[in-house]
């Protein structure tokens, strides 16, 4: 049974003003357990509505969405228990921190869950080492610290819920390539230790091809593609009509390819394409 | 929640009513309310309420915006009314222990209530054309005589420029931090008023926190820009009166006269 599941969900904006606009039309979709979806698509088309509907911020305007096989809109359904296994970081999460100190921001979370003070501290020092949050900063006040170290706050406050689907909107945004790489690989990790369910957007098509397993493109409120990471990036025209890109790598080997190469087009890491070239290579010797 | 507040929010389009030189328009807006309160007679007051009307009309203003505009207020107007009614002394309809229900009653809160709901319509006629950069800069020119009084009316409308310029920016922002508190399980709807306080601070701190920060940013770009106050600063866009403007005094002065005279003509409603 897939985790997430969408059935025809549509959503409007500003309904009965001059303003009324397609935000998501007809989408149906299912994200199985333990993937890592990497979700591009131009600014505008409709990710983040799209990703605040899976913890049930938004309320669809038709059409359904389903948490583990459960309509999460149906009667009785308990959306705030919701909220804690769907965890949503929001794109520059540092500027919801409130707390006087770092400890009590990340604790915030497991606090409205109605957990024990123990099991409280339990997950905050877990969701800290998590995010790579110092234990030397749980005492500070969150405003004293710089922009990548908040950031990091925030995303441990969402993992203190040790929520089974994590969903980020561009948790990279705005950092340092050094920030940048440091966070990808601490959700990786997090995601292969604990088997979560993450789904990420970025704008670098190469974070996506190097850390997902599949790709969701979303286009002007649809799904353009939704598949394995070799898959969608094989359509490369098409994502490059929608104004989006495919990894540099890809670029090179699909000219190779045009110039009549016999390398496949579909190579979308570095490290692919080192193998891909000595296997050339190797044909040719013999 | 936020986004079902209209009164003055602004529908941008391109009509004759949008046109309008903003200070002929807010003057204009005044005399309306003027008008509907010099109106005594039933046709008077039915006229003018046509009038606005006739205006939405032009402007494009879709129906269901000039309810929702109403909406908000409707209880007070209800609440006036009910005083109205048994406040009013005059030809008894209806007794009950102390309170006594007149025909006159009946007239005055019903004249009050459209009276009322036709003010709002006509302020919001303004505020649904006119773009809040423009409606500033309106007062800014109608305030300007008082300048030689070293009354800062410059600083005032550029104040009154970066307050509705940041509405939409904060609302937009109390929304999102709101939805990310959400998500991390803050409960703004249940428990006592107490509580309820309480869970508004992780909206509240965040909201400020940005607010100054905006502010901040906001004061550097001007400085680099070079910004020292209204002193020797030119417009871009000049406002000059149009051959519309002048027929929209005529229209409006007409409508008044008509008013005026009906009053004398007609008996009055209460």
């Amino acid at each position: 049974m897939p985790i997430i599941q969408t059935e025809d969900l549509t959503y409007l904006y500003g309904v009965g003003t001059p303003f009324e606009k397609t935000a998501l039309n007809h989408i149906n979709l299912s994200i199985e357990e333990g993937e890592f979806v990497g979700v591009i698509g131009h600014t505008g088309s409709g990710k983040s509505t799209l990703l605040q509907h899976f913890n049930g911020l938004i309320k669809p305007s038709a059409g359904r969405v389903l948490i583990d096989g459960k309509d999460i809109w149906e009667k009785g359904a308990n959306r705030q228990a919701l909220r804690f296994s769907v965890g949503l970081v929001f794109q520059y999460p540092e500027y919801q921190i409130f707390e006087e100190t770092v400890y009590k921001d990340v604790a915030f979370g497991p606090r409205n869950m109605g957990l024990s003070e123990k099991e409280v501290d339990i997950r905050v020092r877990e969701a800290a080492t998590f995010s790579g949050v110092e234990d030397s900063w749980l005492e500070k006040s969150p405003f004293a610290l710089s922009g990548g170290q908040k950031r990091r706050v925030a995303i441990a406050g969402v993992l203190a819920m040790r929520p089974k689907v994590l969903i980020l909107d561009e948790p990279a945004a705005g950092l340092d390539p050094r920030g940048r790489d440091a966070i990808l690989d601490r959700i990786c990790d997090y995601q292969r230790t604990q088997g979560t369910t993450v789904l990420l957007v970025s704008h670098s098509m190469e974070d996506i091809a190097r850390i997902a397993t599949r790709v969701l493109v979303m286009d002007k409120g649809s799904t353009a593609f939704y598949g394995d990471v070799s898959t969608v990036f094989s359509h490369a025209k098409e994502l490059l009509s929608m104004g989006l890109d495919v990894p540099q790598i890809t670029r090179v080997f699909m000219r190779l390819h045009e110039m009549g190469l016999p390398v496949q087009p579909s190579i979308y890491t570095v490290e692919q394409g080192k193998n891909e070239i000595l296997r050339v290579l190797k044909e040719r010797e013999t | 929640m936020t986004r079902d507040i209209t009164i003055g929010q602004f529908l941008p389009g391109d009509s004759i009513i949008h046109r309008l030189d903003p200070r002929i328009k807010t003057l204009l807006a005044l005399f309306y309310m003027v008008t509907l309160f010099v109106a005594q007679s039933a046709v008077g007051l039915a006229i003018s309420a046509l009038f606005i009307l006739f205006v939405a009309v032009l402007a494009h203003i879709p129906f269901r915006m000039l309810l929702s505009g109403i909406r908000p207020l409707i209880i007070i107007i209800i609440i006036a009314g009910v005083f109205n009614m048994f406040y009013i002394p005059g030809h008894a309809l209806w007794h009950f222990g102390i309170l006594t229900i007149t025909r006159e009653g009946i007239g005055t809160a019903a004249f009050m209530g459209i009276r009322v709901i036709f003010l709002i319509l006509g302020a919001s006629m303004l505020t649904y054309t006119t773009s809040p950069i423009l409606l500033t800069d309106g007062l800014d020119s109608m305030l300007s005589p008082l300048a030689k009084l070293h009354f800062p009316v410059h600083e005032l409308s550029m104040m009154m420029t970066i307050a509705l310029r940041f509405i939409p920016t904060l609302t937009e922002e109390t929304q999102k931090i709101m939805q990310a508190q959400k998500a991390r399980g803050a409960d703004f709807e249940s428990g006592n008023i107490l509580r309820r306080a309480k869970a508004l601070l992780p909206i509240l701190i965040p909201l400020f926190v940005s607010a100054f920060r905006r502010a901040d940013e906001l004061a550097l770009a001007m400085d680099c820009r070079c910004y020292r106050g209204g002193e020797g600063r030119t417009k871009l866009h000049i406002l000059r009166l149009q051959k519309r403007d002048g027929l929209a005094v005529c229209t409006s002065s007409l409508l008044f006269v008509i008013v005026l005279t009906l009053n004398f003509v007609l008996p009055h409603a209460y």
